[in-house]
């Protein structure tokens, strides 16, 4: 990872260590996923330079992450099922299944059997309350069979890739079902499913906040047990970075406004008088899917490294004979693994129905295969016990930023499918290379 | 050959009087005489897979009432998506005494051998839909070039000038790299964009869809909707292939807040239609499956009663004249696999907001759901 580490910004007072090797060991930062970042920035700023500068704007980043969020979404459950040496390939048939039933709650039962009235505000709620239960109760069937009964997971995942498909069918007889409750569609992002410009901010600052207390709380800890202190510069320097960052990404999505139209629109409807000179120029800020992965993200990454939960996934991934003899109940924690991908299944549908506004026969298809390159991408070892969730966000990140940029430049689907395909073997083989030789 | 025709005119005069019951058209004086050959007719019809609901909703009520109203009978199986199992209800059916034989093949080719199974017992057969690669057979389908062309036709009438957008189906379809559009082409696009009068936003090939699949074509078309924003260039209309394209554009179209240009699709899917009459979509273009049943049903009667199948023609009155001239007749089809077949072609129907009404009289959708969400104020007419 030389290159990584030569692009390593500031080692400006630099004290004793010289190598910029020892500098990056200091700051304790994840030499992986800073590699990643990298690469993320390089592919956007050659996309950038190809474009002609059109390309990284802020809409078209917002675009972009929207667009990731749901594969990024379920790459952080896909690492632990893929951590505890087994395979999900059932999850595009299961957002298939559950996207399908949010369209049926909205436009069929609701109405017709439960008798909710089309104007009652929580309708969202019931809907995704119904899809987050069907997700789970779908995974802890798998998990069962996996973990109790035994059946490998690849076989009992890709029967139900085939058969969780055709209950799609089956729900609505093949056709599309569009025509979702106007709160659901926010979820799926758009000017108005965004959390505008003085809310960004705010969050914005709530994370800058969190960055720093999380490093005063972290080094008072190690203090307390006399754990060996990164130096005061690294603490600094990762504070300093870590809060311009969050503060950076919250000014730029603050820069993407809302369409002309939409904002006339509304402020017609809404009677906020005439337009003033310029336009309305209403920032749109981050788009909800982008805070439900980052909500998500965070909740995973605390389970996976803080909880005992997470902890025994690792365990039963590095050495399931150990982990059974060291009285985990293995079982019972595979089985939760994909409890958690059902749940993760069912927010990552909520985000592409309400894209879609609806529901169509082949929504979700083919997410397997990206939410498992994007994990792999992201250094999850199929070899079990290593696995990173941020990495895997990442990868899901590096994944969709090649589809889109493509897709901007106009490189038709061949060519996408080409790049995507190479691009995850030469990252995991990348990763492999790296590995071996620093073992 | 001037006798089989006569044959197959009577013929036809008795379909009309029995299927229609108007009747005034045609005073052919045998025509009860040959009407014994109805009554005697048994047709066999194999579906490669009834699953999909078209067939059971338009295509065989259609079909069999078609035959059943000649005094025919009517006798059915379905494959399930097994070429295997085809051939097995081709011999089922031959021997069940089907004196004529519809066949929705699985496959044009790996249906060959119950095709020349028929021809052996000398069993007329009728290639319903899909091609059936033997000249021997007649082809009854819709017309697929025309497809595309109705669906340029009319955006190009909507928008003759100003930044088309391309969304095609999957590059593997035949239908989506060069049926479809040649006949965007055929409809003027190619002569446009030549002339500078269209420019294509997203390169002169347009803008391929893995699989139709929908969440991709939304995803395509939010890239090609930023870089349009990104270029300080507008999107004045789109010409998408189907409807499961169609469905991904407008959903693509309403995240980014962008208004709703006029776009095209085909298929008639439900979903679509709404977006029709809501004014999200422009142009539906929708195969009747309602008339291609009945083409093939008389067709088959008449290929029953022992009509030279070069000279055959379907009763006047028969089909709906929005999708056939007043009398079919036979045609040349020169299949991609160089076989001239006799063959019935109908024209695809482009619904609007203006003709949506066709759509609800053809079972396609019911008029509560078309109308679904749509604003009392700019309702289309079927609306209201």
């Amino acid at each position: 990872m030389t290159n990584v580490a030569d692009a390593a910004p500031g080692q400006a007072g630099a004290p004793k260590r010289t190598s910029v090797r020892g500098l990056l060991a200091a700051t304790e930062i994840d030499l992986r996923l800073f590699g990643m970042l990298v690469a993320l920035g390089a592919i956007l700023l050659t996309f950038n330079i190809l474009s002609g500068g059109k390309f990284f704007q802020p809409t078209n980043m917002i675009t972009l992450a929207v667009q990731a969020s749901g594969i990024a979404i379920i790459s952080t459950g896909m690492v632990l099922v893929i951590v505890s040496r087994n395979i999900d390939l059932s999850v595009g048939s299961l957002v298939g299944v559950i996207a399908m039933t949010y369209a049926l709650v909205m436009t069929d039962w609701m109405p017709n059997v439960l008798g909710i009235a089309p104007d009652f505000p929580f309708r969202w709620v019931i809907a995704l309350g119904f899809g987050v239960l069907l997700g789970a109760m779908i995974g802890a069937l798998q998990g069962f069979i996996i973990a109790y009964v035994g059946v490998p997971s690849f076989i009992v995942t890709l029967g139900g890739l085939l058969s969780i498909r055709g209950v799609v069918w089956y729900q609505s007889n093949g056709a599309a079902v569009v025509g979702l409750d106007p709160n659901f569609q926010l979820i799926g992002g758009g000017a108005q499913g965004s959390l505008g410009g003085t809310i960004t901010w705010l969050l914005a600052l709530v994370g800058c906040v969190a960055i720093i207390w999380l490093i005063i709380n972290g080094r008072r800890q190690r203090r307390r047990f006399d754990f060996p202190v990164r130096p005061m510069w690294a603490e600094v320097l990762i504070g300093g970075v870590g809060c311009l960052a969050v503060l950076g990404v919250a000014a730029f999505a603050n820069a993407a406004l809302w369409p002309e139209g939409l904002a006339n629109r509304i402020a017609f409807e809404q009677g906020w008088g005439p337009t003033p000179e310029g336009g309305w120029n209403i920032p749109t800020g981050i788009p909800l899917p982008i805070v439900l992965l980052l909500g998500v993200t965070l909740v995973m990454t605390w389970m996976a490294t803080r909880r005992r939960f997470g902890r025994y996934v690792f365990a039963y991934g590095g050495n399931p004979d150990a982990a059974e003899l060291a009285g985990i109940n293995t079982r019972w924690t595979i089985l939760k693994t994909y409890v958690v991908m059902g749940i993760l299944c069912a927010l990552a549908a909520a985000i592409a129905a309400a894209r879609l506004n609806g529901a169509t026969l082949d929504i979700g298809v083919s997410y397997e295969l990206y939410v498992i390159a994007a994990a792999v991408v992201g250094g999850t070892s199929f070899a079990g016990g290593i696995g990173s969730i941020p990495g895997a966000v990442l990868g899901a990140f590096v994944m969709q930023s090649l589809a889109y940029g493509l897709s901007f430049m106009g490189v038709n689907s061949p060519g996408q499918n080409v790049v995507a395909g190479i691009v995850l073997i030469v990252a995991v083989g990348f990763d492999t290379f790296n590995r071996r030789r620093g073992s | 050959m001037s006798i089989k025709r006569l044959t197959a005119f009577t013929l036809s005069a008795v379909f009309v009087a029995a299927a229609c019951s108007s009747g005034g058209s045609s005073s052919a004086p045998s025509a009860a005489a040959s009407s014994a050959s109805g009554a005697d007719c048994t047709v066999g019809m194999s579906w490669n897979n009834f699953q999909q609901p078209r067939w059971a909703a338009h295509d065989k009520p259609n079909m069999q009432k078609t035959v059943e109203d000649a005094g025919g009978t009517f006798i059915d199986a379905d494959a399930n998506l097994s070429n295997e199992q085809q051939l097995t209800d081709v011999d089922t059916l031959i021997s069940k005494g089907a004196d004529v034989l519809i066949l929705l093949a699985q496959d044009t080719q790996a249906i060959l051998p119950a095709v020349q199974k028929a021809k052996d017992a000398g069993i007329p057969v009728v290639a319903y839909d899909r091609l059936i690669e033997d000249s021997s057979v007649l082809y009854v389908s819709f017309d697929n070039v025309a497809v595309g062309r109705a669906e340029a036709e009319a955006i190009l009438a909507k928008v003759p000038t100003g930044n088309y957008v391309l969304i095609k189906g999957d590059p593997g379809d035949p239908n989506a790299s060069t049926f479809l559009p040649k006949g965007w082409d055929d409809a003027g696009l190619a002569a446009k964009v030549a002339s500078g009068d269209i420019v294509l936003l997203n390169g002169p090939d347009g803008t391929f869809t893995d699989a139709w699949a929908t969440e991709k074509a939304q995803s395509n078309m939010e890239a090609i909707i930023d870089k349009a924003v990104a270029d300080g260039t507008t999107i004045d209309a789109i010409l998408a292939e189907n409807d499961s394209t169609a469905l991904g554009v407008v959903g693509a179209l309403t995240a980014k807040s962008y208004g709703y240009p006029p776009l095209s699709g085909q298929d008639g899917d439900p979903a679509n239609l709404t977006n029709v009459a809501q004014g999200k979509q422009y142009v539906d273009v929708w195969k009747n499956a309602n008339e291609l049943g009945k083409a093939a049903g008389a067709a088959a009667l008449a290929l029953c009663g022992g009509a030279d199948m070069a000279s055959l023609a379907l009763p006047a009155g028969l089909i709906d004249a929005a999708v056939a001239p007043d009398v079919l007749t036979v045609t040349d089809f020169v299949t991609p696999g160089n076989n001239t077949m006799n063959s019935f072609i109908l024209k695809p129907t482009p619904l609007t907001a203006e003709n949506l009404q066709l759509a609800v009289d053809g079972n396609q959708i019911s008029k509560e759901d078309l109308c679904k969400g749509v604003d009392p104020a700019s309702a289309p007419a079927a609306c209201q």
